[in-house]
């Protein structure tokens, strides 16, 4: 177990849950991180990633009105990006756009581009397709899942469809596959649920329970990652969602988030409530039918934990790659602190 | 004198030529060209002598006086050959007048004889015709008697054929059957010939006593009063017969292989052998020693079946070491089979006596080799059975109520160490018998026990994870227990008991069979190491004690589990955010509680007591309050007004100043170690669930209220009470963070709902007692 911290801090002022990686800002690698403070001013930090990679600034800071829950910057336009708000009773959930020359201005308004108001329940999350320009949004309450229609230059959004989680638990979550612009996967108490937008009908379901966060790989179709409060990490193909393909013990309290690396293959990080980060190096083999041959030959068993992160106060709600140097990830702790570690001496030993 | 003896040579031969050549004209003409030839026209002697050429020779050579020495030479010369020439007629004359006598005589004695040979051939002449007369007169009769001979011979074979149906009813009465086989097989060609025509009675009659005969050999050659010698010679005459003995053998072995079955291997006799060596063992003895018996007997009898009967032996043999290896699946111990064992080897020797060929000492070596394998290993999985059912009992509903824990634990303990000694016992049993097969199998014996060890302890260790394996129900299904709450609520008391045994097996047991192992296994290693490695104690240890963490940890999960839902129910139901002012203790804690206690009694039945790491020593005393506490309080009493960034950074200073609390430590094999991780990792998720809420005020004094009476009775079940203080506190603090307007109740009040409860629940506990 190694605390060592190589990582690069950076304080929120306040709690705060999200952070996300601004995937359209291909210049340099940036994240947006949310707080959540139930009684004063909430902020949005742009924080940015000096490009010696030894410090990180502040870009931009803007204040937002409610606490936010769910933060993610839209992956076409960097100074877009979607929250999930409360004011502690009721949510909200809207698409902002960061004003341009935000840089000369002493406090700079967000302007709401949206708002997507239909929602009765606690809203989840808001899911923009991941892999690039889609006018469409998916956000998730409690109950419902809602497809919307995005005109950012009209600054409307209508609901296009929607489909109630149909199920006594509630849904907790939810990820958009990169490979199919039609599937979208959420998390219930029990289990996970995949739905086809299009006639917006549930397709497959996984049983597994506690399900907390879940990812799709975004190299290999069919694969997806979920972590669950007690049991872990697990990570499944869709062709076969019987049995995991394989499953990684987690951490020592709830695993909270789950995310793969963009781009090498079978990298994944954990972050718990232990406050610790784990990263694991699954062995998913060469696609198709080798995940069995692997189930077979325990004998080349590696421990997949290649390293855990334990420098941290407090549990670890926030965390994301950066998508524009993938050996970067930033994680995001309850007590504000956002810290950016590099995985690279893991990736040489590979 | 030279002179004179020259002419003397010369005259001589010349004597000499004269007589061959009236003797023998040819001779003397040859010799005469012969001398001829040789002579010169000057040799005097020769046929070409010439006169005048010698006269003219000598005329020219000689001088006078020499001409007149040879005239006188000559002279002389002439006038001996006159002498010799008188010599010679006078002596010859004699002879020529005995001779003329000699011829006048014989001409006399000649005449007398014809007259003699003329009679004599007239004489000849008269015996030969005489005899002449008698030999054609005797010609006729001759023949007349020869044939009367002939008929006199067939009339004697056809006499005997008709005889034969007679003779050989004779014989059958007389048990002579040799004499019947040759009678009848002299008579065979005449009835093959005659049997349909002349002979056909004869034939038929003969035909039928000859069936008879048969079917008293036959009758012979099966009945096993007979001896030997005759069945033998019956089977013998069989033969002779032309009578498909083959066919005979094969009834003969079937009767040999139907009393194969009595012979068969019955082992619940042999289990009452080994006790008293008298009834049914004697009975089989008898019957093997009747087999061998028998073998013998057909071997003398049928000279070429030893194949058959080798292989007759060999499947006796093969299925007395069936009928063992089906003997050894169900549960018996070593004696048993050792005397089993011996019994089939007894027989084997026995057969081996009567049957070399068979070789059957090497075929019973295999198929002992078979069984013992099949001991080991069927031992090692009944004493897995045991050890299953008695963990498995703890899933089973006992008549009285739930099989305790304890009870569980200790009868799979005491299944694992004793079983496994036990187990190794037998085997030494094995090893220290000291007949016949397993002498020879010892070092097999050594290496399979090795080997069973290694493979039941890495086989137990399969079974405790599938058992805790609660996904995998279907090793309950196999162990024919229903699935369903009652499984489910026993489940984690399952996986304690497992991570228990886990750790007594690494500690006491493995120890304890490698001791045994070493005084009594040791060597072996005859197969070398591809069937598997011989037992290597270390990598079990390390196993079980992976195993037994993991055990443990699922244990502690899995109770986490059931108080996590508790608490979510609790949390995500109500609407915090319109909360109602506390009055009373929320049951949640009493559930909560009531879990713990169950956790607490479980534990007590499994694990030691550890020692008890009181952290007092940092705290002030038995007031409910930690070091960190009236910092807290005193934040927490302040208005809502204050900012809430100082407030976070009052919180991080907090923490900054008071060590670190470690809240996630290792589990130890500890009842305190245990209940206090659960309820460490419990409290961490009553504080997950709060931040996930925000509160008004009523919600937080709520939650504050069932915190400070989970303080006490908390403090009571674990060893570590700074991090549960530190814990309790973070809830609290987690609570005011998520709440607008997060007033702490006033501690009297706090205190007065708090005694409430307790009298209350005091009362309750009154009241069924």
């Amino acid at each position: 177990m190694q605390g060592a911290s190589s990582g690069i801090g950076y304080g929120l002022k306040y709690q705060a849950r999200c952070i996300s990686d601004v995937k359209a800002d291909t210049d340099h690698t940036t994240f947006l991180a949310g707080t959540l403070s139930l009684k004063e001013e909430n902020e949005v930090h742009l924080i940015r990633l000096s490009s010696s990679g030894t410090e990180l600034f502040c870009e931009g800071l803007f204040s937002h009105p409610n606490e936010i829950w769910d933060l993610v910057s839209c992956p076409f336009d960097q100074r877009i990006f979607s929250t999930v708000y409360s004011n502690g009773e009721t949510y909200g959930a809207a698409i902002w756009q960061i004003p341009e020359l935000y840089g000369e201005l002493n406090s700079p308004q967000l302007e709401k581009i949206t708002s997507l108001d239909n929602h009765v329940g606690k809203i989840k999350c808001i899911l923009w397709w991941p892999s690039g320009r889609h006018d469409k949004l998916i956000s998730i309450d409690e109950e419902n899942l809602y497809l919307w229609s995005l005109d950012v230059s009209k600054k409307t959004a209508q609901i296009q469809s929607q489909d109630s989680a149909g199920m006594p638990h509630k849904i907790s979550g939810g990820a958009w596959d990169p490979h199919d612009v039609n599937s979208v996967a959420a998390t219930y108490e029990s289990s996970l649920q995949l739905w086809d937008v299009r006639s917006m009908g549930k397709t497959i379901s996984i049983e597994c329970s506690h399900v907390r966060s879940v990812d799709y790989h975004p190299k290999r179709k069919h694969v997806l990652v979920t972590a669950e409060h007690e049991s872990g990490v697990h990570i499944w193909d869709l062709r076969k969602p019987k049995v995991p393909i394989q499953e990684l013990p987690g951490h020592t309290h709830w695993t909270w988030i789950v995310k793969c690396n963009p781009e090498y293959d079978g990298m994944i990080l954990s972050a718990g409530t232990d406050s610790t980060l784990n990263l694991w190096l699954a062995s998913l083999g060469n696609d198709d039918l080798s995940t069995e041959s692997q189930a077979e030959s325990p004998t080349h068993w590696v421990d997949p934990l290649l390293n855990t992160y334990s420098d941290y106060e407090d549990s670890i709600y926030g965390l994301t790659w950066s998508s524009r140097e993938p050996w970067i990830f930033a994680s995001l702790s309850y007590d504000g602190r956002v810290v950016v570690e590099s995985v690279k001496p893991f990736i040489s030993k590979k | 004198m030279g002179a004179d003896e020259v002419p003397l040579d010369d005259k001589a031969k010349r004597m000499r030529d004269l007589l061959s050549s009236f003797y023998s004209p040819e001779s003397a003409m040859s010799t005469a060209t012969d001398s001829a030839n040789h002579a010169s026209p000057d040799d005097i002697n020769s046929n070409s002598f010439d006169p005048d050429h010698y006269m003219n020779i000598m005329v020219h050579k000689s001088n006078l006086e020499g001409l007149l020495q040879r005239h006188v030479e000559m002279a002389a010369e002439i006038k001996n050959l006159d002498t010799d020439l008188q010599m010679l007629v006078y002596e010859n004359y004699n002879k020529f007048i005995s001779a003329t006598d000699t011829i006048k005589r014989m001409k006399s004695n000649i005449s007398g004889m014809e007259t003699n040979m003329e009679q004599l051939l007239e004489k000849i002449m008269s015996v030969q015709s005489r005899s002449d007369t008698v030999n054609t007169s005797l010609f006729d009769k001759r023949e007349h008697i020869e044939k009367l001979h002939r008929t006199c011979n067939l009339l004697r074979k056809v006499q005997f054929i008709y005889d034969l149906p007679d003779r050989l009813n004779k014989c059958i009465k007389s048990e002579a059957y040799a004499d019947a086989v040759r009678f009848y097989t002299g008579a065979m060609p005449i009835l093959k010939a005659y049997g349909d025509s002349s002979f056909q009675d004869c034939k038929i009659a003969s035909e039928e006593a000859m069936a008879t005969i048969v079917k008293n050999l036959q009758g012979k050659l099966f009945s096993d009063s007979e001896s030997i010698q005759k069945r033998a010679e019956a089977a013998v005459l069989l033969k002779q017969l032309e009578f498909p003995v083959d066919n005979l053998k094969a009834k003969l072995l079937e009767k040999l292989d139907q009393s194969l079955t009595d012979i068969q291997l019955k082992p619940e006799e042999i289990k009452d052998v080994s006790v008293e060596h008298t009834s049914s063992g004697s009975a089989h003895e008898a019957s093997i020693h009747e087999f061998v018996e028998a073998v013998r007997a057909f071997r003398v009898i049928f000279p070429d079946s030893e194949e058959q009967l080798v292989s007759l032996a060999k499947d006796l043999v093969t299925k007395n070491f069936a009928i063992a290896e089906e003997y050894v699946q169900t549960r018996i111990c070593a004696a048993d089979l050792l005397g089993v064992l011996r019994v089939i080897w007894n027989d084997v020797l026995l057969l081996d006596e009567v049957l070399q060929e068979a070789a059957l000492s090497d075929h019973s070596l295999e198929a002992a080799k078979v069984v013992v394998m099949s001991y080991v290993k069927s031992a090692f999985s009944h004493l897995l059975q045991d050890i299953s059912d008695s963990l498995l009992k703890v899933l089973k509903k006992d008549g009285m109520g739930e099989y305790s824990l304890e009870g569980a634990l200790d009868a799979s303990s005491k299944a694992v160490l004793q079983g496994g000694m036990d187990i190794l016992l037998e085997f030494r049993k094995l090893l220290d018998h000291d007949s016949g097969v397993l002498v020879r199998l010892r070092d097999l014996t050594i290496d399979l026990v090795q080997e069973g060890i290694q493979d039941f302890f890495k086989q137990l260790e399969d079974h405790f994870l599938l058992f805790s394996g609660r996904k995998n129900s279907s090793a309950f299904k196999y162990h024919g227990l229903v699935e369903g709450a009652q499984g489910d609520k026993a489940f984690p008391g399952l996986v304690l008991v497992l991570a228990q045994l886990s750790a007594f097996i690494e500690q006491t047991v493995i120890p304890k069979i490698t001791e045994e192992i070493a005084t009594s296994f040791s060597g072996g290693s005859v197969r070398g190491y591809e069937y598997g490695p011989a037992f290597v104690p270390g990598e079990i240890c390390r196993k079980f004690r992976s195993a037994g963490e993991k055990f443990l940890h699922l244990y502690v999960n899995e109770r986490t589990q059931r108080i996590s839902f508790l608490l979510k129910k609790r949390f995500t139901t109500p609407n915090w955010f319109k909360h109602k002012e506390p009055r009373e203790v929320h049951m949640f804690v009493d559930l909560l509680l009531q879990e713990l206690e169950a956790i607490g009694t479980e534990v007590k039945q499994i694990l030691p007591q550890g020692k008890r790491k009181h952290r007092r020593t940092d705290s002030n005393g038995s007031t409910a309050s930690s070091r960190s506490n009236p910092l807290r309080e005193e934040k927490l009493s302040r208005t809502n007004t204050q900012k809430a960034r100082s407030q976070l950074l009052e919180t991080h200073l907090a923490k900054l100043f008071k060590q670190k609390v470690e809240i996630f430590t290792k589990v130890e094999y500890t009842q305190e170690s245990v209940v206090t991780t659960i309820v460490k990792l419990s409290l961490k998720s009553l504080q997950e669930f709060v931040r996930l809420q925000t509160f008004n005020r009523s919600g937080f004094q709520q939650v504050q209220l069932d915190i400070q009476f989970l303080r006490i009775p908390l403090r009571e079940i674990v060893e570590d009470e700074a991090a549960i203080d530190f814990l309790l506190d973070e809830v609290i603090v987690a609570t005011a963070e998520r709440c607008l307007d997060p007033i702490p109740l006033e501690p009297p009040i706090l205190d007065k709902l708090i005694q409430t409860k307790l009298a209350k629940s005091k009362e309750q506990n009154a009241i069924p007692s």
